[in-house]
């Protein structure tokens, strides 16, 4: 007698709801003809058309399903002969090979992560496509195995011996009577193995290099953005793999139907079961994906560079694709980009060993980076006509005299992005950067996650150098900032401040003058001060790096970035100044007139340029990811 | 049958030098000091030292064990109700009800939870419908809430599924011959269905709580930027700060707590079902 249960019954329904709410919404919102991602006001295919121009994410999407195919290939067969081999193998083997494959299962993803990335940076593996690949393989094998074993434990212990006996090879018996008997978990365990890799985050996160990325990756660095075209690739992810997964269970029950209705034929022979059914549908799967990956990589034409591909660094949302098109499209190259949140995360890479094409750093690393013997010097010839066309006053800076290492790529301050409503001028010109300490604004501000960045406000407000190497003054300045953090709920954000701002979602926050540019073009209710303590006068410039693979073509990307053309599309894309001296006044008067953040406050007595300092750098990134843990803590 | 035997020999090479290997190197790395090379190093303890005489790292911690732990309760208090819920259904809708709570998870796991920044967030979903119980302008995004949210919604289908499939290995005679002689339907789930089920609880808590407990993009993507867990510390050690020997360290002690907690686990397990061989 069944009896029915209505709780468990709501409750299942409210979790299949809850299961399916973010999946239908992101369907939903990848039609939306506006940015928002909270009402919908029209349809559209806008957010599809923009999926398909962007490079990094059909990129993103073709790495994605080529790792997973290859990984579940590779860690199928290896799997799968391995599990054989183990159960004829001593107990002693067999006992090691299931505490090795307990690792990675039994270990939070991070700590299996970051033990591949400390092996291929301690062997120097390049980190890029092939440790990716290898990651993932080392991830799935043992997946693999945990369900092919019981199946192989199944197996009658004198099967093998009856098909030699009968004069069958070892080959032969392993391919005609053994895996055969094996295939229902060999297909298990290769389902797993695709689903693992296809999913994977945290461990692709930490194995790969040179801005190879999966999916996963790619959202995780755009996600500080508002971006409906992530919906729009999610849309099509979704419809992938419902298809594929119609196919593996619906192809295999029709086959069986045909079967049966054969079995009434006489001289039917049956033999195709459900799995090789199965089989043969995952078969021309993984054969459709392969050809669809032939189709997706276009091959390069006549021009200089064709075929040729250019690995290029720079901070998030700082070039536009209409930009790499153009450089792509005269050049026959392709263009791989990988992003930093920070100048210190891209050392990072750098000195150990990820090659570059090019970066974009800042003036006080670039300073770090020469002093190191990273950056290659710049043969004149190739660079003068690029330089020649920049802003006098970006050029022969403090960190790099003549610009024998850099051409400068943006420049701009620092400053405060407010809400004209929220926060009177009178405020901003009395308290200057403590106003991040008014208790008027607590809960309503933003940090920002630059270690200089921040020391800087602090050191200028308590009135020192922010290139100071003096650890009182230091530990005052981290003082100054833990008070913040304890005492006014700031929230940290890198470029998430933008569309925030842009929203108006707090008063204040500190940011980057093209960022501000950016945000007042979008909401002409936020302004953006300069305190009167003064700030940072920053450029970003594009260098060379010593182990970069194809220098030629590196130069010949400096030389388009630098011109006319590429400035003006990509700093009417993200805000940030050009350096080329014609594009930035054209856009000063035109695009980004009356927005006072364009125009770099230059000449000014408490403004300063950052140095690179090896004692203050240690001190103040320890400082700096305490402090971030503080305000965790506090919150 | 020896020459089977030579096929699992490639694998021994592979799983040392990928999956062992990279354990001592954390092991390694986290017991030598910054700027060691692997030919000239000197062992330390500084790197734990670091940690625990830190008051702030040790709150992170702490507050990352009480997440995973909420995380894993609330899961198994919404998981074992439907999973038993399911596993009384007939066979049919069963296997539908479970295709159903697998196929959200074919999708990747960060484009479900980058979904919910929408929802979450002000003028969504959601606080359209607290406006309607008169919580105006909620904001729930950036808050705890959000980030349990995202747990539970990511780890939610392992504790069904695991919990569900134990209860479907059960022998359904058992409970009959406990009604039979005469328990009440409490006391049959108490005394009988629950302690058989008990197998799937616990794999079930530790597919939620191991990667709860080190969960790293969800905070980051649903708590905003001023909510580290200790993941997020061990990713800015390694991607931001470059300090990987104080980053190891912090892993080999996550390392170590998981192994703790899960042997505890075990161990309750262990004697949850001898009790039951005893009576």
């Amino acid at each position: 007698m069944k009896k029915k249960r209505p709780v468990g019954m709501i409750m299942t329904i409210l979790t299949i709801i809850f299961f399916y709410l973010p999946i239908v919404f992101m369907v939903v919102f990848s039609f939306n003809s506006s940015k928002s991602l909270t009402s919908f006001t029209g349809f559209s295919m806008r957010w599809y058309a923009q999926m398909f121009a962007s490079h990094d994410m059909m990129d993103s999407l073709y790495v994605t399903i080529v790792i997973a195919v290859l990984a579940t290939l590779i860690s199928t067969i290896i799997g799968t002969l391995t599990a054989i081999g183990l159960n004829y193998s001593r107990k002693l083997v067999k006992a090691y090979v299931i505490q090795i494959n307990d690792l990675p299962m039994m270990n939070p993803d991070i700590v299996t992560a970051i033990g591949l990335m400390l092996l291929f940076i301690t062997f120097h593996i390049e980190r890029g496509f092939m440790t990716l690949l290898l990651a993932h393989i080392a991830f799935c094998i043992p997946y693999v195995m945990l369900s092919v074993t019981p199946k192989i434990r199944q197996l009658d212990p004198n099967l093998a011996d009856a098909a030699m006996d009968l004069g069958a090879t070892p080959f032969q018996t392993l391919t005609k009577v053994i895996v055969p008997e094996i295939m229902p978990g060999v297909v298990s365990g290769a389902l797993i193995a695709f689903t693992m890799s296809f999913d994977d985050f945290i461990i692709s996160y930490f194995a790969t290099g040179k801005g190879v990325k999966n999916l996963s990756i790619m959202v995780y660095t755009m996600a500080k953005r508002v971006n409906p075209s992530i919906n729009a690739i999610s849309t099509l992810l979704v419809l992938l793999i419902t298809v594929i997964l119609l196919l593996v269970n619906i192809i295999p029950v029709i086959r069986q139907k045909i079967a049966r209705k054969r079995e009434a034929d006489p001289d039917y022979v049956p033999k195709a079961t459900n799995h090789s059914a199965r089989n043969i549908t995952i078969g021309s799967i993984i054969a459709a994906m392969a050809l669809l990956l032939v189709f997706f990589r276009p091959d390069g034409g006549s021009q200089a560079f064709a075929g040729q591909t250019l690995h290029l660094y720079l901070p998030g949302e700082y070039i536009s694709d209409e930009m790499l098109a153009g450089f792509e499209e005269q050049t026959g190259a392709q263009v791989i980009v990988d992003n930093f949140d920070s100048n210190e995360q891209m050392y990072i890479k750098v000195a150990n060993g990820e090659a570059f094409d090019v970066l974009i750093p800042s003036d006080y690393m670039i300073q770090r980076l020469i002093q190191e013997d990273l950056l290659t010097k710049l043969d004149p010839t190739k660079v003068d006509e690029a330089l020649v066309q920049l802003d006098d006053k970006v050029l022969n800076l403090a960190y790099d005299p003549g610009n024998q290492y850099s051409v400068p790529y943006f420049w701009g301050t620092v400053g405060i992005v407010y809400d004209k409503e929220k926060v009177p001028l009178e405020d901003l010109e009395r308290e200057g950067w403590a106003i991040f300490q008014d208790p008027k604004y607590k809960g309503d501000i933003f940090m920002y996650d630059s270690e200089r960045d921040q020391f800087m406000t602090a050191l200028k407000n308590l009135g020192y150098s922010m290139n100071t190497d003096n650890e009182q003054e230091l530990q005052a300045a981290y003082d100054w900032l833990a008070q913040v953090g304890t005492t006014m709920e700031p929230e940290i954000v890198t470029d998430e401040i933008i569309d925030h701002m842009a929203n108006a979602r707090k008063a204040l926050g500190l940011i980057y003058s093209g960022d501000a540019t950016y945000v007042i073009q979008e909401n002409d209710q936020m302004g953006y001060f300069l305190p009167n303590e003064g700030t940072n006068l920053w450029t970003d410039a594009m260098c060379i790096p010593k182990s970069a693979p194809n220098p030629e073509l590196a130069y010949a990307f400096i030389n388009y970035a630098a011109g006319y053309e590429a400035q003006m599309l990509n700093s009417s894309y993200v805000g940030y100044t050009a350096t080329n001296k014609e594009a930035e006044e054209e856009l000063a008067n035109t695009e980004f007139a009356g927005i006072d953040s364009y125009i770099p406050r230059t000449g000014y007595a408490n403004d300063e340029v950052f140095e690179y300092n090896a004692k203050a750098r240690k001190i103040i990134a320890d400082l700096w990811s305490r402090i971030k843990v503080v305000i965790s803590n506090a919150n | 049958m020896k020459t089977w035997r030579r096929l699992a020999i490639p694998y021994l090479i592979w799983g040392t030098g990928m999956l062992l290997l990279p354990m001592l190197l954390i092991v390694f790395y986290s017991l030598i000091q910054p700027g060691n090379e692997v030919t000239t190093f000197r062992f330390t303890l500084d790197n734990y030292i670091r940690f625990f005489t830190d008051p702030d790292f040790l709150l992170i911690l702490w507050r990352s064990l009480t997440i995973a732990i909420e995380t894993t309760a609330i899961c198994l208090l919404l998981g074992y109700p439907i999973a038993y819920w399911i596993s009384r259904c007939s066979k049919k809708t069963q296997n539908l009800m479970v295709l159903a709570i697998t196929l959200p998870m074919w999708i990747n796991m960060l484009v479900r939870t980058y979904a919910w920044i929408g929802i979450l967030s002000k003028g969504g979903p959601l606080s359209i419908v607290l406006s309607w119980f008169g919580i105006k302008d909620a904001e729930i995004l950036y808050t705890q809430a959000a980030v349990l949210i995202g747990m539970v919604y990511n780890y939610l289908p392992y504790m069904i599924l695991q919990i569900h499939s134990s209860l479907t290995k059960m022998d359904p005679s058992l409970e009959e011959a406990a009604s039979d002689l005469g328990a009440s339907p409490f006391q049959t789930f108490w005394r009988v269905t629950f302690p058989l089920s008990i197998p799937g609880v616990i794999s079930g808590i530790t597919l939620v709580f191991l990667p709860a407990i080190s969960a790293f993009f969800i905070p980051k993507l649903l708590g905003g930027g001023g909510w580290f867990l200790i993941g997020n510390v061990i990713e800015n050690q390694f991607i931001t700060v470059g300090e990987w020997n104080f980053g190891s360290a912090i892993s080999v002690i996550m390392a170590m707590i998981m192994m703790l907690l899960m042997s505890l686990v075990r161990k309750a397990d262990r004697k949850a079902s001898q009790k039951e061989k005893n009576a």
